[in-house]
């Protein structure tokens, strides 16, 4: 898991002459090498009581950033103020990181131990395109609000931030049906191949329905012999080819047993019910649990009228005993 | 029935050579000499030969939620002597609140009762298609969204106008009666007699008992009127900013899916001034947790800055209990197991089977002239079994059908989209009449309905080839 790396940039001389706090509770970094500090190596601190942290610092800039730690005592943060924070801190840090190539500030790296924890409070992705950041953190931001709306965040709740479904064919809400020409036609097969995709995606991912982007795809768009062609066809070459099988030994065993050709057996009525039958059970049961689906259907759908009629089989023993 | 009855009154008048033998009058008051005679008289195979009371009947009804109070209410106002036991007068039971149209008609409901007409919908498939249904509503049609506290407040006032004895109390136990003449014994805790030596605990005896005490009923427990399968519904009461509360104005949502539910549906319904969010499931208890998460993460962008003020759960009766009825004790409402499936809607039903068992209850004693017999509660199930059983049936149908999986749920929303289909919907859920509709249209709906159960289920195979 890619740890994450909350970084909080300082003017080099802002607030640094007296430091009133204990070196060896902080470990500071001074990275000179500013390039990229994408995937730094975790410095995992524990049990560091940052409000120590809050009067030396006269930026309000660092006021925040602290705020963003979700480390072991999250419960120090107000979590009113973590939303400003998140917002503010990221359009600073956007600010600073242009800045990046002229300065070389030290700057203090607290890392989080990314394994460790899942917490939800706002987390940095250095090194990812500020427009991508301020996304994510909009996400992360509105979760962390609607999930719950007392202090304590909720940590098993939240998920890590996963985009929404997208496919460049899906616009608007609905398949772009002119992204899927092939010969001059429409591919309907794609069409479905990718619905099916989406649906998949969304019952591992569930999103959020939401009113700006709603999504109005009907799957009878999509004309009725194209299902057929694909799904019904094949099920019923399977299913005749069965019914051949079957049907050709049967008339064969006849034959054999009673000497009655195919032509006089279908005169026959036990013949026939025995050619209707074996139809209904090639079309009803194409696999073996298909017998306990069928017998637990028919119990189905008479067991609502059972519990109703309960109480009237009441009566009829309660009557009887009274004459 | 009352032929026999009449033909009896007059032999015995005849035999006391008393002058009131007026075949028209029904309502004669018997004197005790002909109770006496009579019961030489009396011909046992009739279930429904009428008995004789000197003073007026004795009805208790337990619980004082919708069942409770328009059945004491009919009760009252037929001339019974009514006890309605109550044991939380300021209840607010967690509770979607959602009334039909045809209850503020049938129960006289007053308007400022109902905080919000409901008159959109919106069905969230699992793949978040989203359908509006609503559009073929009349302008005077809506469902109505109530605070039950103020709603069974106002039925146990309106009870008590017209007579009925108001018990703030918890009813403990009751007593089977040991004859067909002899009174129930009721035993309650009276919470406005606290002081004294007993302790506040007193006993009525009433001739017959009607038992509207909710999903937990202790009647029932006393009939032993057998379990029933239950749902458990969760929900959330959610403050969220005004702007995001003008969506939810007159909208009620709906969200179906498998992360939502297994079995039943997600919602989020406006109240006075906040939405509850909630769901239910039947066999999938332990994990209604996450459900509630699941319900929370789609409706996330709707409900985003809000604030949970509240949670709350309650059972929901899945069907009825087996027996509904004991010799003179009945219940009613959710203590009977009056809640429709696939809507789970059970106030309407709960305030009219009071309603009606408590008519029953008044005819078959001649507004309080007469004891009431195992058979004339009989009745009350009878009308009520033959009124409602079509809505029951094809809601339970409904279910089996469309709660079933996934892809029966994305069907289901398609299905929702259809015009005809919501005028059938609303139709029936309105006015609680199953109503036959076009032949042509109903035909349609079918093959459209197989059509989209088929294509959804021909995408949940493509589906499963995806994850292999």
């Amino acid at each position: 898991m890619a740890p994450k790396v909350y970084v909080v940039l300082l003017n080099e001389q802002s607030c640094w002459q007296k430091p009133r706090y204990k070196t060896p509770k902080i470990l500071r970094l001074r990275i000179s090498h500013r390039s990229q500090c994408s995937e730094l190596t975790t410095i995992s601190f524990s049990n560091f009581p940052l409000e120590n942290l809050l009067p030396p610092f006269c930026s309000s800039l660092l006021t925040m950033s602290i705020a963003l730690f979700s480390s072991p005592p999250a419960t120090h943060l107000p979590s009113p103020s973590s939303p400003h924070s998140t917002a503010k801190t990221q359009l600073a840090l956007r600010h600073f990181i242009s800045l990046r190539p002229k300065k070389q500030p030290p700057f203090w790296v607290f890392a989080e131990n990314g394994a460790g924890s899942t917490s939800t409070a706002a987390i940095v992705e250095e090194d990812k395109p500020a427009a991508a950041e301020e996304k994510v953190s909009e996400d992360k931001k509105e979760e962390s609000l609607g999930s719950n709306g007392s202090v304590a965040v909720d940590a098993t709740a939240a998920p890590a931030p996963v985009t929404a479904f997208q496919d460049p064919r899906w616009i608007g809400g609905t398949w772009d049906l002119t992204q899927f020409q092939k010969d001059g036609k429409t591919d309907w097969d794609a069409v479905i191949d990718a619905e099916a995709r989406r649906r998949k995606w969304l019952q591992d991912n569930p999103e959020s329905s939401n009113n700006d982007n709603p999504i109005v795809f009907d799957t009878s768009i999509i004309p009725w012999w194209a299902w057929i062609k694909r799904y019904h066809l094949p099920e019923a070459e399977l299913l005749n080819g069965r019914a051949a099988m079957i049907g050709f030994f049967m008339a064969y065993v006849v034959d054999s047993l009673t000497g009655v050709g195919l032509v006089d057996q279908m005169g026959n009525f036990f013949c026939k019910t025995l050619l209707f039958v074996a139809v209904v059970g090639v079309l009803v049961i194409r696999k073996n649990e298909d017998i306990e689906t069928v017998k637990k259907l028919l119990e189905e759908s008479t067991f609502y009228d059972k519990q109703w009629q309960a109480t009237w089989q009441d009566e009829t023993s309660s009557s009887s005993m009274k004459d | 029935m009352a032929s026999i009855a009449l033909n009896l009154k007059t032999f015995v008048g005849l035999r006391q050579a008393s002058p009131e033998n007026n075949p028209i009058t029904a309502l004669a008051k018997p004197s005790s000499t002909t109770t006496a005679a009579r019961k030489q008289l009396r011909i046992n195979a009739a279930k429904t030969s009428p008995k004789v009371t000197g003073r007026n009947l004795r009805v208790a009804v337990v619980g004082g939620g919708p069942a409770g109070g328009s059945a004491a209410e009919t009760l009252a106002k037929g001339g019974i002597e009514t006890f309605l036991i109550e044991r939380k007068l300021d209840n607010c039971k967690p509770c979607g609140g959602a009334i039909p149209l045809c209850m503020v008609g049938e129960f006289d409901l007053p308007l400022d009762i109902i905080d919000r007409r409901v008159t959109k919908m919106k069905m969230i498939s699992p793949s978040n298609v989203a359908v509006d249904i609503g559009q073929t509503l009349k302008p005077h049609e809506y469902i109505g969204m109530v605070r039950r506290e103020v709603l069974d407040a106002f039925l146990r006032d309106r009870a008590a106008t017209a007579g009925a004895t108001l018990i703030n109390g918890l009813f403990l136990k009751m007593e089977m009666p040991s004859s067909k003449t002899a009174p129930y014994r009721l035993h309650y805790t009276d919470y406005n007699a606290k002081t004294g030596v007993s302790g506040g605990k007193k006993t009525l005896e009433v001739d017959a008992v009607i038992g509207a005490d909710g999903a937990n009923s202790r009647i029932a427990k006393s009939i032993n009127a057998g379990d029933y399968e239950y749902a458990i519904a969760f929900q959330e009461r959610v403050k969220i900013p005004d702007e995001k509360m003008k969506y939810y104005e007159d909208l009620a949502e709906m969200y179906v899916g498998d992360d939502v539910s297994p079995d039943f549906y997600g919602w989020v319904f406006p109240k006075c001034d906040h939405v509850a969010v909630g769901t239910g499931t039947v066999s999938h208890k332990p994990d209604i947790k996450k459900f509630q998460l699941a319900t929370r993460l789609r409706a996330r962008d709707k409900i985003a800055g809000g604030k949970i003020i509240r949670v709350e759960a309650h059972p929901i009766p899945e069907h009825p209990r087996p027996r509904r009825l004991l010799d003179r004790a009945a219940l009613v409402g959710d203590a009977a197991g009056y809640v429709t499936k696939c809507s789970g809607e059970g106030i309407y039903f709960a305030a009219k089977s009071g309603r009606m068992c408590a008519e029953a209850i008044v005819e078959g004693s001649e507004n309080g002239k007469r004891m009431v017999e195992e058979g004339d509660l009989r009745k009350y199930l009878e009308k009520w079994d033959k009124t409602y059983w079509p809505t029951y049936k094809v809601l339970d149908v409904l279910q089996k059908l469309f709660y079933r999986s996934n892809p029966a749920r994305e069907a289901f929303v398609e299905m929702c989209a259809d015009e005809y289909v919501q005028k059938m919907t609303f139709d029936s859920y309105l006015y609680k009449k199953v109503a036959p509709g076009n032949p042509i249209e109903d035909l349609k709906l079918a093959v459209n309905t197989i059509g989209s159960l088929v294509r959804a289920n021909a995408l949940r195979r493509e589906m499963d080839k995806l994850s292999v």
